[in-house]
C-alpha cells in the first residue's frame, strides 16, 4: 500500500511520534538517535516504552538496528485488554502513563494496565498530578463512565521505585467536540502531601508551609497528608506534594514537586518543597488556560481526533513540548491549529496571555473496537 | 386521439353565488358545532385498555421517526448534486440526459462522455453521469451518486441491471432512487399499459420504498422524449431533497470531470510505459479533503496525492440577485470531457481547445524555430540562474547581503509562475508587480524556460514526438536532456519549486504582514527574506531596540528552558548577528531573557509561525542548505537542531524563571483568577442585583393603587430638565427627544426580552426531551463549525480545515500507472476517494456476510471472490466461519444456505459498520444474478481466530479394568505431555480423559474411561486446529484495462474454473465411489448350555436332545380304506339320519333353555317378594324393639332404677 512513514531525527519527542504513529496508521523511522553520543542508541526506559506499546498493541512491527540509533515502527492495532508492565526506573511511571492515557481511549477491549516502577520523580509528571487533572481532562472530551479510574496502589519514589498504579478505561468509539474557552475563577485549592520511608510528620510540615502561602488568596484549601507504610511505601525513601487547583467550570490546574532522590543532589526541606510548590502553583494559575501546561498536548489530540466539528481550547502559553506535539499532529493528521494570543485586558489581574487553539478534528473513529 | 375525445368536461365547484353560499350554510350548519359537543358519547372513553393501546402505538410511531441528529456539516454552497442515469443498454439513458441538460441550459449536446454540469437553478448545480452497463461501473456510481435515475424499459420489464443496482446502492448507502420508465409509447393497448405501470410501480415499491416516485416518459418526438415530461422530470430533481449518506459525509471524494497528464514528455519518449503524473478535477465532495492525503481511486488503485489546489469554480451559482428565473449567461454547462467549453483554466495554465485542424496548422509553422531558441535558450538561462541562486546561498549567513539579490532570487523563482498565469483571477496582484520589475532587470529569457519546462512543454513535446525525422531538434533535444541529467535540478524539482511559490500565496497571512513590513521599511526586507525562521515582527522589534536585542539573541542560547522550540528561531538569528554580541552578554542575562520569552509570547500573529514556521520559507532555507545551483552542497553544522533532537523527552513545562511569586505585584497580577478577587461587570454580584432590581423594581400595589418606580426616576428627571430647556433649536430637541424615546424603547425592549427568558426558561424546560436537547446541541455545533472560518480568506482558510466540499479542486498524483492515461475512457468514471487515517493500511478483517438469496449457488471457503469495500474493489479469498455458542469461530466449507455466517478476509482497513457486496467475477455478464453476497465489516485486527476441526484417533491395545493403553493417535512422548488432560470419546460414547504418556511405543498413552472398553473400539481427540488467512489483496484495476475492454478483467480463477478450464478432473476416492449392494448369508452359533444348567432346567426348556422320528416306515404305515358303494350308500343315510337327529336335539336344547330361563326370571322374582316380605317384617320388629328400648331408657331416666 502507497502509505508512506514519517522520518524524524533524535529521540526527543520519541513517545509523541510512537503514539500518533500508532493513532494514524503511519509508519515512523526514528533516525540519529543519539548518535553521536558516547552511549549511542535507545536507553532502557525508551525500550521498555517500546515494550509496554508491544503489549498493548496486536500486529506491531518494530525494527531497531544494532547500535540501537535507528527504529523503525509500524503500528498495528490497539488491543488493550489487561496488561502489566514493569516500567524502567530511569523515568517514571508518568513517562509511560503520559502516553498510555493518550491511547487507551482508542482500543479494542478496555485497557486494564497494572504498571510498577517510580511513581513519583522531580522529571516526570507524576501519577497522581495526572490523575487529579489528566483524567477531568479526558472527561470533558466524553472518556468516562464506569471503570475509568487511576489508582495508585504502591507508591514508589525515584531511585529505588516499587510502586505500583492501577489505570483502567473503556473504550470510546469517538470524541466530543469541545468548547473550553472560559475557565472561570478558581473556587478551591485541594492537594495530596505525600511521603514515604520517612518521618509521616514531614507531610504536614509541606502542608504548613503550602498553605502559609496559598492563603493569602484563597480560604478553601484543603490538602490531604497521604503516608504510605510497609509494602506500599516502596524501595525508597521520599516526599512530595501535588496541589490542585479547581474552577468555577469544573478545569483543574496544577503543580507538584517532589524531593529530591536519594543520593542525587542536595535535600531539600520539607518547608522549602512545600513554599516551592505552592508558588509553582501560582506560576501555573498565572499561565491560565482551561488545560493545565502537563496536558495540553494530551487536550490537543483529543480535539484533533474529535468529530469534523470546531473544537476549542484555551490554554496557558505554549510549552516547547506541545509546540513540537502541533508540528506533529499536521505530520500525521493533516491538522493545523489556529492559533490566537488572547491578552489579558489594561484593569484585569489574571495573569499572563492565554492562547486561543482552534481545530477541526479529523473525522476520527475508533477502528479498533468491535462491532457486534 | 382517442383519449382527447374520450375526456369529458370535470366537474367544477362552484366558489361564489347562491349555489356555493348555500352549500356552504349547509355545511356550516354541520361543522359548526363541534361534533364532539353533538354527540359526547362517540368520542367518551370506551375502554381504558385500548386507549392506552392507542396511546403506545401514537408513541410509538413518533419515536420510529426519530433519527439520530447529526451536526448538519453541509457547506454553505453545496457541490453539484451527482446525478447518475442507470438502466439496461437501449434503455434511453444518453436521450434522457441530452433532454435534460437542453432543458435546464437550451444547449444540446452529442456524445455524453464522463461527467456534465450544469447550473440549473439559483442554489442548485447537477452533475450527470451515465452509468454503463459494466458492474464495476455500477459499483463506483453507486457510492457517489446522489441521486439516480433508473431507466426502465416499460416494454420489457425489469431487467436483472436494475436489480443489481438496488442492491449495490443497499449496500453503499441508499442514495435517493428515482425509476423513469420508458418506451412507454410500445403500447397499444391502454389497458395493458395501465395494468403494465401498476405492476411495474409496485414491484419498484417494494425494492425501493412504499410510495418511490416513478416517473413515465411517454413517447418519443424526434428523437427526444417530450419537453413538458422533461421540465416536470427537471423541476421534481431541483427541488428534491437528500439525506447525508454516512460513508459520503465521512469521507472526502471528486467525481473527476477533467484530467491532464503533466507528465515531462521527455520521460514519456524515452519510456513510455514510465509512471505518469496527471493531475486531475473535480468538485470536492463529502467532508474536508486534507492536503497530501491518501486517496483510492476505484479501478486504479491507492495514491498519495502530491497537492491539492483549489480553482475558481468553472461552473459558478449565480450570484444572489432577486429574480425569479436565471438568466441565459448564468446557465452554464461544464462538461470538459466532452468537449464542451473551449477554455479550461489551470492553476498556472490555461488549455485552450481548438478544432484539430487548427492545431495542425499552427504546429507546422510554429514548431521547428522555437524549439530551436529553446532549446538554446534554456541552457544558457539555467546557468545564469543557478549562478545568481548559488551566489545567495552561499553568503545568506551573513550580514552584508544584497537585497537586490534576494530580489533576484525571489524573481527567478517567480519566473514561470507569473508567465503563465492568464487568468487574473488565479493570480494574486501583489506578487505580479515585483515580478514584472524583476522581468526587466534580468533576462525575460529566464521565465520563458521555466515555463516551458513546467507546463506548456507537455503539449509542445508532445508533438515533438511527431517529427522524430528532424535531426537538428533531436539532437539539441538529446543534448539538453543530458545535460539534465547531469545537474540535479531535473525538471520535476522545477515544477516542485513552482507549488512552493503557490505555497506562498496560500499561505496569505504572512504575505499581508510582509507588505506591511515592505511598505514601512523597505531596507529591511532583505534580512526579513533571509532568515529562515524569523519572523517579521520580531525583525521589526531588533529595529527598535537594536543594540539590546543583538545581546538578546545571543543571549537566548544560554535560557534554553525558554522553549527548545524557540532554538531554531534564535539561533539563526544568533549566526546572523553573533559578531555584534560580544561580551555585553553576561550582564541583566536573566531579565533580557525572560524579556525575550515575553516578546515571543506577545508577538500575537508570530504564535502560528513559531508552531508551523511558514511553509514556504522552511522549505526554502532547506533547499538553500542542500544544494547550491545543484553543484555544491553546503554543510551547516546544526548544533542547535541537533541538541535539541536528542534532549530529553520530558511533557513538563519548566516555570518562567523571572516570575518571583514573592513580589506582591507579581501576586497581585493573578489575584483576580480566584473566586475572591475581582468579578467582571457582567458577572459581578451588585450588577446582578441590580438587574434583578430593573427587572422586579416597578410594581403597582394592587391593594393600595400605590405605584412603586424603580430605576426609571432618574431618567424623568433629566426628560424633565429637557423639556424645561425648551427654548432651544426646535430641531435639535425633538431630535433629542427621539433618541431618547429610542433608548426608552430599546430598554424597554431588552426589559421584555429578559423577561421572555426568564419565562422560556422556567416553562420550557419540562417540555423539551433528551432528543430536543440533542437537537439544539447539533444545531448549536454546526452554527459554530460555519461561522469560524467564516471571516478567513480561502488561502488560509484551507490550511486550517482542509479543502471545503464545493470547491473546485485540483489534485495532482506523481506515479500513476501509465495505462491510466493511455487507456482512458471517459465513458467510465474516475473518482478519487479520501481515505482515512489508517485506511491505508491493510490487516484481517472479520465481517459478518450472507449469500444473496438470489445467487444461485452457494459460496466455498478459499474461493477467490471479488468485494466492494469502502471505496475499493478487489479480490480476496474469505474464509467463512460460524461462531459457536462458546465464542469460537468455526471454519464452514461452505456458506449456509439462508443464514448470515462470518468471513475473514485479508484486505485493506475500513471502519466497522461499513457495508460490502462480493461477486464472483466482474467480467461479462455470463452469471444470472452477479451478486454473490453481502455484508457489514464487524472487526478489524492483524490476526485472525478461525479454527477448524481435527480428530485425533487412537486404538487400545490394553485393556484393563476402565484403564486402558492407546496407540497410533500421537508420535512422541512430547505430543502426548502437551494433550495431558484432554478429554477422548470412543464411538460408542465411552468418555475418558487422557492421563500419562508411556515409554516404550512413542506415542502411546495411558488413559481412563467410564467403562471397559473393548478391542475393537476407536478412540478419538477432538481438537481445534487454527487456520490461517491468505493474504491476497488483488485490487481491481479495471480502468487501466484497454478502451473497449474495461469490462473483462479477471483475477485469480476458483480451482473450479481452474480445473473447468484446463480440462482436469480428479480421480475420485474409491471408497466414496457407491457400488451394488452384496448382503453375505448369516451364519448363527448354535447355543451351548452348560450340562450342570440343563441337569436342573425343566423338561420344557431342556435342549431336546432325541433325534426326530424321521419317517415310518412302509409296514408300518396303515393302508386307506375305500368304501363298497352299498357302505357308502348306508354311510350317507346314517350322516343324513345324525345330521336330522342333532339338529332336533339342538332345537329341544334351546326350548329347555328358554324354559329354565324363564322358570328362574320367575323364581327370582318369589325371592325378591319373599326378601321384601322379611324385610318388612323385621322392620315392624326393629320399631317395636326400639319403642321398647326408648320407653326402657325414658323411665330409667325418669325413675329409679327398678330393674337394677
Amino acid at each position: 500500500m502507497a502509505s508512506q512513514g514519517l522520518v524524524y531525527d533524535g529521540c526527543n519527542f520519541f513517545r509523541q511520534r510512537l503514539v500518533l504513529s500508532t493513532l494514524s496508521g503511519k509508519r515512523v523511522k526514528i533516525k540519529n538517535i543519539r548518535s553521536k553520543d558516547d552511549d549511542p542508541g535507545l536507553r532502557d526506559f525508551e525500550a521498555s516504552f517500546i515494550r509496554l506499546l508491544d503489549k498493548v498493541t496486536n500486529g506491531s512491527r518494530i525494527e531497531i538496528n544494532q547500535t540501537g540509533t535507528v527504529l523503525f515502527y509500524q503500528p498495528g492495532l490497539l488491543y488493550g485488554g489487561s496488561v502489566e508492565h514493569d516500567c524502567n526506573q530511569q523515568r517514571s511511571i508518568g513517562y509511560y502513563l503520559e502516553a498510555l492515557l493518550m491511547l487507551a481511549p482508542f482500543m479494542k477491549t478496555s485497557l486494564k494496565a497494572t504498571l510498577r516502577g517510580v511513581t513519583n520523580d522531580p522529571v516526570d509528571p507524576t501519577v497522581d498530578l495526572l490523575k487529579s487533572t489528566a483524567l477531568p481532562v479526558m472527561k470533558k472530551f466524553g472518556i468516562g463512565g464506569d471503570g475509568f479510574e487511576l489508582k495508585v496502589v504502591k507508591r514508589g519514589m525515584a531511585p529505588g521505585g516499587g510502586g505500583e498504579v492501577v489505570f483502567t478505561c473503556p473504550v470510546c468509539r469517538t470524541m466530543r467536540p469541545v468548547q473550553l474557552t472560559d475557565p472561570g475563577k478558581i473556587k478551591r485549592i485541594r492537594g495530596v502531601a505525600y511521603s514515604v520511608r520517612v518521618s509521616p510528620q514531614m507531610a504536614n510540615r509541606i502542608v504548613e508551609s503550602a498553605r502559609g502561602v496559598l492563603n493569602q488568596f484563597l480560604p478553601d484549601i484543603y490538602i490531604h497528608t497521604d503516608h504510605m507504610k510497609g509494602a506500599n511505601s516502596g524501595k525508597s525513601p521520599g516526599f512530595g506534594l501535588t496541589l490542585v487547583a479547581e474552577t468555577l467550570n469544573g478545569f483543574f490546574l496544577s503543580a507538584e514537586m517532589s524531593s529530591t532522590p536519594q543520593g542525587q543532589g542536595n535535600p531539600v526541606l520539607p518547608e522549602d518543597l512545600g513554599r516551592n510548590c505552592a508558588k509553582l502553583l501560582l506560576e501555573e494559575i498565572h499561565r491560565g488556560g482551561c488545560v493545565d501546561s502537563s496536558n495540553q498536548s494530551l487536550a490537543l489530540l483529543l480535539m484533533t481526533l474529535g468529530q469534523q466539528d470546531v473544537s476549542k481550547v484555551l490554554l496557558g502559553p505554549l510549552s516547547p513540548y506541545t509546540i513540537e506535539f502541533l508540528r506533529h499532529i499536521r505530520d500525521f493528521f493533516q491538522i493545523m491549529f489556529k492559533i490566537e494570543v488572547q491578552k489579558p485586558f489594561e484593569d484585569e489581574r489574571k495573569g499572563g496571555d492565554k492562547v486561543l487553539m482552534t481545530c477541526v478534528g479529523v473525522g476520527y473513529s475508533n477502528i479498533n473496537k468491535t462491532l457486534k | 386521439m382517442d383519449g382527447k375525445v374520450k375526456e369529458q368536461k370535470r366537474h367544477q365547484a362552484k366558489h361564489s353565488g347562491p349555489k356555493a353560499q348555500k352549500k356552504l350554510k349547509k355545511q356550516g350548519g354541520s361543522t359548526e358545532e363541534d361534533e364532539c359537543k353533538r354527540n359526547p358519547k362517540a368520542f367518551a372513553v370506551q375502554s381504558a385498555v385500548r386507549m392506552a393501546k392507542t396511546f403506545h402505538r401514537a408513541q410509538d410511531i413518533k419515536t420510529k421517526k426519530h433519527h439520530i441528529p447529526l451536526v448538519d456539516r453541509t457547506p454553505l454552497e453545496p457541490p453539484p448534486v451527482v446525478i447518475v442515469v442507470v438502466g439496461p443498454p437501449k434503455v434511453g439513458k444518453s436521450t434522457l440526459i441530452r433532454c435534460l441538460i437542453k432543458n435546464f441550459t437550451r444547449q444540446k449536446m452529442g456524445d455524453i462522455c464522463g461527467p456534465v454540469t450544469i447550473v440549473s437553478g439559483k442554489k442548485r448545480r447537477l452533475t450527470f453521469m451515465e452509468c454503463n452497463n459494466d458492474i464495476n461501473t455500477m459499483i463506483d456510481l453507486a457510492k457517489v451518486a446522489d441521486l439516480v435515475l433508473m431507466l426502465i424499459d416499460a416494454s420489457f420489464g425489469f431487467e436483472m441491471e436494475t436489480f443489481e443496482f438496488l442492491n449495490i446502492c443497499q449496500v453503499h448507502g441508499f442514495p435517493r432512487i428515482m425509476g423513469v420508465l420508458t418506451h412507454l409509447d410500445s403500447f397499444k393497448n391502454n389497458k395493458t399499459l395501465r395494468k403494465t405501470k401498476k405492476n411495474l410501480k409496485h414491484r419498484f415499491w417494494t425494492e425501493v420504498y412504499q410510495g418511490a416516485k416513478l416517473f413515465y416518459l411517454s413517447g418519443m418526438v424526434y428523437g427526444e422524449y417530450q419537453t413538458q415530461e422533461v421540465k416536470n422530470l427537471g423541476r421534481f430533481i431541483s427541488v428534491m431533497k437528500f439525506r447525508p449518506l454516512v460513508w459520503q459525509t465521512s469521507h472526502p471524494y471528486v467525481l473527476v470531470d477533467r484530467m491532464e497528464d503533466l507528465t515531462d514528455p521527455e520521460r514519456v519518449r524515452t519510456d513510455p510505459k514510465c509512471d505518469r503524473t496527471v493531475s486531475l478535477y473535480g468538485y470536492l465532495r463529502g467532508t474536508h479533503l486534507k492536503n497530501k492525503g491518501q486517496v483510492h481511486v476505484p479501478g486504479v488503485g491507492d495514491f498519495q496525492v502530491s497537492d491539492v489546489n483549489f480553482l475558481p469554480d468553472p461552473c459558478p451559482l449565480p450570484d444572489a440577485q432577486k429574480k425569479r428565473a436565471l438568466n441565459e449567461k448564468e446557465r452554464l454547462l461544464y462538461a470538459p470531457m466532452a468537449g464542451v467549453g473551449g477554455v479550461v483554466y489551470d492553476k498556472d495554465a490555461v488549455y485552450i481547445d481548438l478544432p484539430a485542424n487548427h492545431v495542425n496548422q499552427q504546429q507546422e509553422e510554429v514548431r521547428p524555430t522555437t524549439e530551436l531558441v529553446q532549446s538554446l535558450i534554456d541552457t544558457h538561462a539555467t546557468l545564469d540562474a543557478k549562478m545568481a541562486a548559488s551566489k545567495v546561498s552561499l553568503f545568506s549567513g551573513s550580514v552584508t547581503l544584497d537585497p537586490t539579490d534576494i530580489e533576484q532570487q525571489s524573481g527567478e523563482k517567480e519566473g514561470p509562475h507569473e508567465k503563465q498565469v492568464w487568468d487574473p483571477n488565479t493570480q494574486r496582484e501583489r506578487r505580479a508587480v515585483v515580478f514584472t520589475e524583476e522581468e526587466e532587470e534580468e533576462d525575460a529569457v529566464t521565465g520563458s524556460s521555466d515555463e516551458e519546462d513546467d507546463n506548456s512543454e507537455d503539449s509542445e513535446q508532445e508533438k515533438e514526438a511527431d517529427e522524430e525525422d528532424d535531426n537538428l531538434s533531436t539532437f539539441l533535444k538529446d543534448a539538453r536532456a543530458r545535460s539534465e541529467r547531469t545537474e540535479k535540478t531535473a525538471p520535476p524539482v522545477k515544477r516542485q519549486r513552482v507549488e512552493e511559490e503557490m505555497l506562498v500565496f496560500a499561505d496569505s497571512e504572512d504575505d499581508l504582514e510582509m507588505s506591511e513590513e515592505e511598505s514601512e521599511e523597505k531596507g529591511q526586507s532583505g534580512r526579513a527574506g533571509d532568515s529562515g525562521h524569523c519572523s517579521e515582527e520580531d525583525e521589526e522589534e531588533t529595529e527598535d531596540e537594536e543594540e539590546e536585542d543583538d545581546d538578546q539573541e545571543s543571549d537566548d542560547e544560554s535560557v534554553e528552558e525558554e522553549g527548545a522550540a524557540l532554538m531554531e528561531q534564535t539561533a539563526s538569528e544568533s549566526e546572523e548577528e553573533g559578531e555584534k554580541g560580544t561580551l555585553k552578554w553576561k550582564e541583566g542575562l536573566q531579565q533580557k531573557a525572560s524579556e525575550a520569552f515575553l516578546r515571543h509570547q506577545e508577538a500575537a500573529p508570530n504564535l502560528r509561525k513559531l508552531v508551523y514556521g511558514s511553509v514556504v520559507e522552511a522549505d526554502d532555507s532547506e533547499e538553500d542548505k542542500e544544494e547550491l545551483g545543484g553543484l555544491f552542497r553546503v554543510s551547516r553544522p546544526q548544533k542547535s537542531k541537533k541538541f535539541k533532537a536528542n534532549a530529553v523527552d520530558c511533557s513538563r513545562f519548566i516555570p518562567d524563571t523571572s516570575h518571583n511569586w514573592d513580589l506582591e505585584e507579581m501576586l497581585n497580577s493573578i489575584r483576580d483568577c480566584f473566586v475572591t478577587g475581582k468579578w467582571e461587570e457582567s458577572q459581578d454580584a451588585a450588577t446582578l442585583l441590580k438587574e434583578d432590581e430593573e427587572l422586579y423594581g416597578d410594581f403597582e400595589d394592587l391593594e393600595t393603587g400605590e405605584v412603586h418606580k424603580g430605576q426609571t426616576g432618574l431618567q424623568d428627571q433629566a426628560e424633565n430638565s429637557e423639556k424645561d430647556d425648551d427654548n432651544d433649536d426646535e430641531a435639535e430637541e425633538s431630535l433629542v427627544k427621539v433618541d431618547d424615546e429610542e433608548v426608552q424603547k430599546n430598554k424597554r425592549l431588552d426589559k421584555k426580552r429578559r423577561l421572555k427568558e426568564r419565562f422560556d426558561a422556567e416553562y420550557d424546560d419540562g417540555d423539551a426531551t433528551y432528543f430536543d436537547d440533542l437537537k439544539e446541541e447539533m444545531q448549536k455545533q454546526a452554527e459554530l463549525n460555519r461561522a469560524e472560518f467564516e471571516d478567513v480568506d480561502d488561502e488560509t482558510r484551507v490550511q486550517y480545515e482542509g479543502f471545503r466540499p464545493g470547491m473546485y479542486v485540483r489534485l495532482e498524483i506523481s506515479s500513476i500507472p501509465c495505462e491510466f492515461v493511455i487507456n482512458f475512457d471517459p465513458h467510465y468514471p474516475v473518482i478519487l476517494g479520501g481515505l482515512g487515517s489508517s485506511e491505508g493500511n491493510i490487516g484481517y478483517l472479520q465481517m459478518r456476510l450472507k449469500k444473496h438469496r438470489w445467487y444461485e449457488r452457494i459460496l466455498k471457503t478459499r474461493d477467490p471472490l471479488i468485494l466492494s469495500l469502502g471505496w475499493r474493489r478487489f479480490q480476496t479469498i474469505p474464509l467463512y466461519h460460524i461462531e459457536d455458542h462458546n465464542g469460537r469461530h468455526r471454519l464452514l466449507k461452505y456458506t449456509p444456505q439462508h443464514m448470515h455466517c462470518g468471513a475473514s478476509i485479508w484486505g485493506p482497513i475500513t471502519p466497522q459498520g461499513t457495508g460490502f457486496l462480493a461477486v464472483q467475477s466482474v467480467a461479462g455478464t455470463k452469471a444470472n444474478f452477479r451478486i454473490a453476497a453481502t455484508g457489514v465489516v464487524l472487526d478489524l485486527d492483524k490476526s485472525v481466530t478461525v479454527v477448524k476441526k481435527l480428530k485425533l484417533i487412537g486404538y487400545p491395545y490394553k485393556i484393563f479394568k476402565n484403564t486402558c493403553f492407546i496407540k497410533g493417535m500421537f508420535n512422541t512422548v512430547l505430543e502426548v505431555a502437551k494433550f495431558e488432560g484432554a478429554s477422548v470419546r470412543t464411538v460408542s460414547g465411552v468418555r475418558g480423559q487422557i492421563k500419562k504418556a508411556l515409554s516404550t511405543p512413542p506415542g502411546a498413552y495411558r488413559a481412563t474411561f467410564e467403562d471397559r472398553l473393548l478391542m475393537s473400539d476407536i478412540v478419538f481427540l477432538r481438537s481445534w486446529y487454527p487456520v490461517s488467512v491468505p493474504q491476497l489483496y488483488n485490487p481491481v484495476t479495471s480502468l487501466l484495462l484497454p478502451v473497449g475492454q474495461k469490462d473483462n478483467w479477471a483475477g485469480m480463477r476458483t480451482m473450479g474454473q481452474l480445473k473447468h478450464d484446463l480440462g482436469i478432473r480428479n480421480k475420485p476416492n474409491a471408497d466414496s465411489l457407491y457400488k451394488p449392494i452384496v448382503r453375505g448369508q448369516r451364519h448363527f452359533n448354535p447355543l451351548h448350555i452348560p450340562k450342570e444348567l440343563q441337569k436342573s432346567l425343566p423338561f420344557k426348556s431342556k435342549p431336546k436332545q432325541q433325534q426326530s422320528k424321521g419317517k415310518t416306515p412302509r409296514d408300518l404305515q396303515r393302508p386307506s380304506v375305500i368304501r363298497e358303494p352299498h357302505e357308502r350308500k348306508v354311510a350317507a343315510l346314517l350322516h343324513a339320519l345324525s345330521t336330522v337327529h342333532n339338529y332336533k336335539r339342538k332345537k329341544a336344547h334351546m326350548v329347555q333353555h328358554a324354559k329354565h330361563k324363564e322358570f328362574l326370571q320367575q323364581k327370582g322374582k318369589q325371592e325378591e317378594a319373599k326378601l321384601k316380605r322379611q324385610k318388612e317384617a323385621r322392620k315392624k320388629l326393629y320399631r317395636v324393639m326400639g319403642q321398647m328400648d326408648r320407653k326402657k331408657l325414658r323411665s330409667s331416666l325418669k325413675g329409679a332404677p327398678q330393674e337394677d
